[in-house]
C-alpha cells in the first residue's frame, strides 16, 4: 500500500488532492453496499437482541425493562438445562466418535489408494450436501417404528427385540438416534478434510518410515497423528461450535421430544421466541449461544495463532 | 500418491509386498462396507417406494412385484418439489447477486487500499463473522414483520447474504492479497483508474475464488432451513426444504411405500447436483467451509 500512497505524493499537490478524491469514493462505494447489508440485518437485530434479552414481551404487549430477569429465569428453566446438557453431550460424542471415525478413513483411503478406495471419497462425502431437511426424512425413513429401516431389517432377520423398538419415540435412544444420522451425515466434510490435510505431508516421512520399517499403525500413530494435530483440534472446536448451534436435525425428526429429550439450545430458543412469543426469554437464549460459541470462535483463533493457517 | 506407490512396489518386490497386500485387503474391505452403509438408506427407498402397503408389509425386502408410480404421484402432490425448487431457485440466485459483489468489492477495498478507516471497518464486518444466525432470529423476524418483508423471498435471501458476507469479504481479502502487486500497479501506470483497475484486471483475475463462492453459496441457500422456517408462512413462498420438512409434520411413516418414493423425489435434485459437480462441491467445501 505506500507504493500506491508514495506514487500519489510524488503528483502535483492539486492532482494529488483530486487523485485523493477519486480514491476515497472508490473506497466508500465499494465497502458501502457490505456495509449496509450488515447494519440493516446485522447490526442492528444484534443490538435488539441485546435489548430485548432485558425486556419482557410477548410482541402484542408492551416492552417493560425487566433487568437480568429473563437470564436469572433461564437459570431455573428445565428446558434451558436439557438443552445446555444436550449440546455439551453432543458436542463431546461427536469428538469421541465422529472425529476417530473420520481420521481411520480419511487416514485408510490416503494410506490405501488402490482402484476400490479412490472413488469412495465422494460416497463418503455424498451425505454431507444433502440439505438438513432431507436428511431428517431419512433420519425418520432409517429409525421409524414399525415400519422403518432398521425394523423391516429387524423383521426379516426375525429378531423380534429389532423389530419392536421406536428409536425416534424413546428417551433413552431418540438422542442417539439423532446422533447416529448427524454421524453419517457429518463425517464425510471431516473425511474429506483430513484427507487434504494428509495428502500435505511430505512424502520422504513415509518413505523413511517404510525403510524403518514401520507398520501402517506406527505411521499413523508417530507421524500422521501428530502432523494433523492442529486441523484435529480446528474439527474438534467446529464439532463445539457446530452443536451449540444444532437446530434442525432434532427439531424436524423429534421437535426436541419426546418430552425435553432432544431438546437443543436452538430448539429452546425456537420454542420460547417462535411458539409461546416469549421473547425476551428467547433473546436471552440467543445472547448465551452467542457469548458460548464466541469463546469457541476466539479459541478456534488462538489455535490457529500457533501456524500460518489463521484466517 | 499412486506413482509413489507403483514405485515402491517395484523397488520391494519381495515379503514386504505381500504383508502390504494382506492389510491393504483388509483395510479396503472395511473401507468397502462403510461406504455401502453410507450409501445404503438412500438405495433402500427405491427398494421400497414402488411397492403396495400390502406387499411393503409381507416382503419389504423383496423385489418390487411391479413398477407402480402411484406412490411416486401421491408424494409429488403431498410435497410439491417443483414449486418449492422455483422458490429455492431464486433465493439461491438472490443471495449469489447480493453476497458475492458486495464481498469482491469490500474484500478488494481491505486488501489494497489499507488504512485506518478501511482497517476499522474490517474489523467491523469481521464481527459478522462471529455471530450465530440464532441470536439475531427473534429481532430479524419482528423487523421483518414491521417493514412487511417476511413471507417474501427477498426478505430471506437480503438477510441470509448478510451472513455470507463477512466470511466472502474474508476470502476475497486474502486472495487480492495473494496477487502480485505489480499487476496494480502497471494498470494505474497505463492510466487506469480505480475503477477501471478493479473490473478490467482485478476482477476477472479473482476467477477461482468468485466460482467457489457462487457455489458455496447457492449450496447455502439450497440447503437453508432455520431462516426461511422463521421468515416464511405462506405456503407458496415455500422452499423445497420446507416442503419437505412439513411432509414430514403432517404425513407419518406409517405409509412408508409413499414416504420412501416422497425421499426419493425430495432428494433428487441435490444427488443430480452432486453427481455433476461433485469435485468442485469438494474442493469448495475444502476451501469455504473450513473457516465456518
Amino acid at each position: 500500500m505506500e507504493i500506491v500512497e508514495g506514487e500519489t505524493s510524488c503528483a502535483g499537490k492539486k492532482k494529488h488532492k483530486k487523485k485523493d478524491r477519486n480514491r476515497s469514493v472508490f473506497i466508500f462505494f465499494c465497502i458501502l453496499p457490505a456495509i449496509l447489508f450488515l447494519v440493516i440485518f446485522l447490526y442492528y437485530p444484534i443490538e435488539e437482541t441485546f435489548r430485548l434479552s432485558l425486556t419482557k414481551t410477548t410482541g402484542l404487549s408492551k416492552e417493560v425493562f425487566v433487568g437480568t430477569d429473563n437470564y436469572q429465569r433461564l437459570f431455573h428453566d428445565e428446558e434451558f438445562f436439557a438443552g445446555l446438557k444436550h449440546v455439551f453431550s453432543w458436542a463431546f460424542w461427536s469428538i469421541v466418535i465422529q472425529l476417530p471415525l473420520s481420521f481411520f478413513i480419511a487416514f485408510s483411503l490416503t494410506y490405501y489408494s488402490n482402484r476400490f478406495t479412490r472413488p469412495l471419497q465422494a460416497v463418503f462425502f455424498l451425505p454431507n450436501v444433502l440439505p438438513s431437511a432431507i436428511t431428517a426424512m431419512l433420519g425418520k425413513f432409517v429409525f421409524a417404528p414399525n415400519y422403518g429401516l432398521i425394523v423391516s431389517l429387524g423383521k426379516v432377520l426375525g429378531w423380534k427385540w429389532l423389530a419392536s423398538i421406536d428409536f425416534l419415540g424413546n428417551p433413552n435412544l431418540a438422542f442417539w438416534a439423532i446422533f447416529a444420522i448427524a454421524t453419517w451425515a457429518y463425517s464425510g466434510f471431516y473425511v474429506i478434510y483430513l484427507m487434504s490435510r494428509i495428502e500435505q505431508i511430505p512424502r520422504e516421512l513415509r518413505e523413511a518410515a517404510e525403510l524403518d520399517g514401520a507398520s501402517m499403525w506406527s505411521y499413523a500413530r508417530r507421524i500422521v497423528l501428530p502432523e494433523l494435530n492442529y486441523p484435529l483440534r480446528i474439527l474438534a472446536v467446529l464439532c463445539t461450535v457446530g452443536s451449540l448451534k444444532l437446530f434442525d436435525l432434532p427439531n424436524m425428526m423429534t421437535t426436541g421430544g419426546p418430552g425435553n429429550a432432544t431438546v437443543t439450545l436452538g430448539i429452546t430458543l425456537y420454542r420460547h421466541g417462535f411458539i409461546n412469543w416469549n421473547y425476551g426469554k428467547a433473546a436471552a437464549i440467543g445472547v448465551v449461544i452467542f457469548v458460548l460459541s464466541l469463546v469457541f470462535t476466539i479459541l478456534q483463533f488462538s489455535l490457529g495463532r500457533k501456524k500460518d493457517e489463521a484466517i | 500418491m499412486r506413482m509413489r506407490r507403483e514405485q515402491s512396489a517395484g523397488r520391494g518386490r519381495s515379503s514386504s509386498r505381500v504383508h502390504y497386500g494382506m492389510s491393504e485387503i483388509i483395510i479396503t474391505i472395511v473401507l468397502v462396507v462403510l461406504a455401502v452403509i453410507t450409501i445404503f438408506p438412500l438405495v433402500v427407498p427405491l427398494l421400497f417406494a414402488f411397492k403396495t402397503q400390502l406387499e411393503f408389509a409381507y416382503h419389504p425386502w423383496a423385489i418390487p412385484e411391479a413398477l407402480r408410480w402411484n406412490n411416486f404421484a401421491e408424494a409429488w402432490k403431498a410435497v410439491r418439489i417443483d414449486q418449492g425448487l422455483l422458490n429455492t431457485l431464486i433465493v439461491c440466485f438472490g443471495s449469489i447477486l447480493c453476497t458475492i459483489p458486495s464481498a469482491v468489492l469490500a474484500g478488494y477495498v481491505f486488501a489494497r487500499y489499507r488504512s485506518r478507516v478501511t482497517e476499522i471497518l474490517f474489523y467491523a464486518i469481521l464481527i459478522g463473522y462471529f455471530v450465530p444466525v440464532q441470536m439475531v432470529l427473534v429481532p430479524l423476524y419482528r423487523m421483518e414483520v414491521s417493514l412487511k418483508m417476511n413471507d417474501t423471498l427477498y426478505g430471506l435471501f437480503l438477510p441470509m447474504a448478510a451472513f455470507g458476507i463477512p466470511f466472502w469479504t474474508l476470502i476475497y481479502r486474502s486472495f487480492f492479497k495473494s496477487l502480485p502487486r505489480e499487476l496494480a500497479e502497471a494498470a494505474s501506470i497505463d492510466g487506469a483508474g480505480h475503477t477501471k483497475t478493479f473490473f478490467r484486471v482485478m476482477l476477472p483475475l479473482a476467477q477461482p475464488a468468485t466460482v467457489l463462492a457462487v457455489l458455496q453459496v447457492f449450496m447455502g441457500a439450497w440447503n437453508d432451513y432455520l431462516l426461511s422456517l422463521i421468515l416464511l408462512s405462506d405456503q407458496n413462498k415455500f422452499t423445497m426444504q420446507l416442503r419437505v420438512a412439513s411432509f414430514l409434520n403432517s404425513y407419518g411413516t406409517d405409509r412408508m411405500p409413499r414416504y420412501a418414493a416422497a425421499v426419493i423425489i425430495s432428494a433428487l435434485p441435490t444427488l443430480i447436483l452432486y453427481l455433476v459437480g461433485h469435485r468442485w462441491i469438494i474442493k469448495g467445501m475444502l476451501s469455504g467451509a473450513i473457516k465456518e
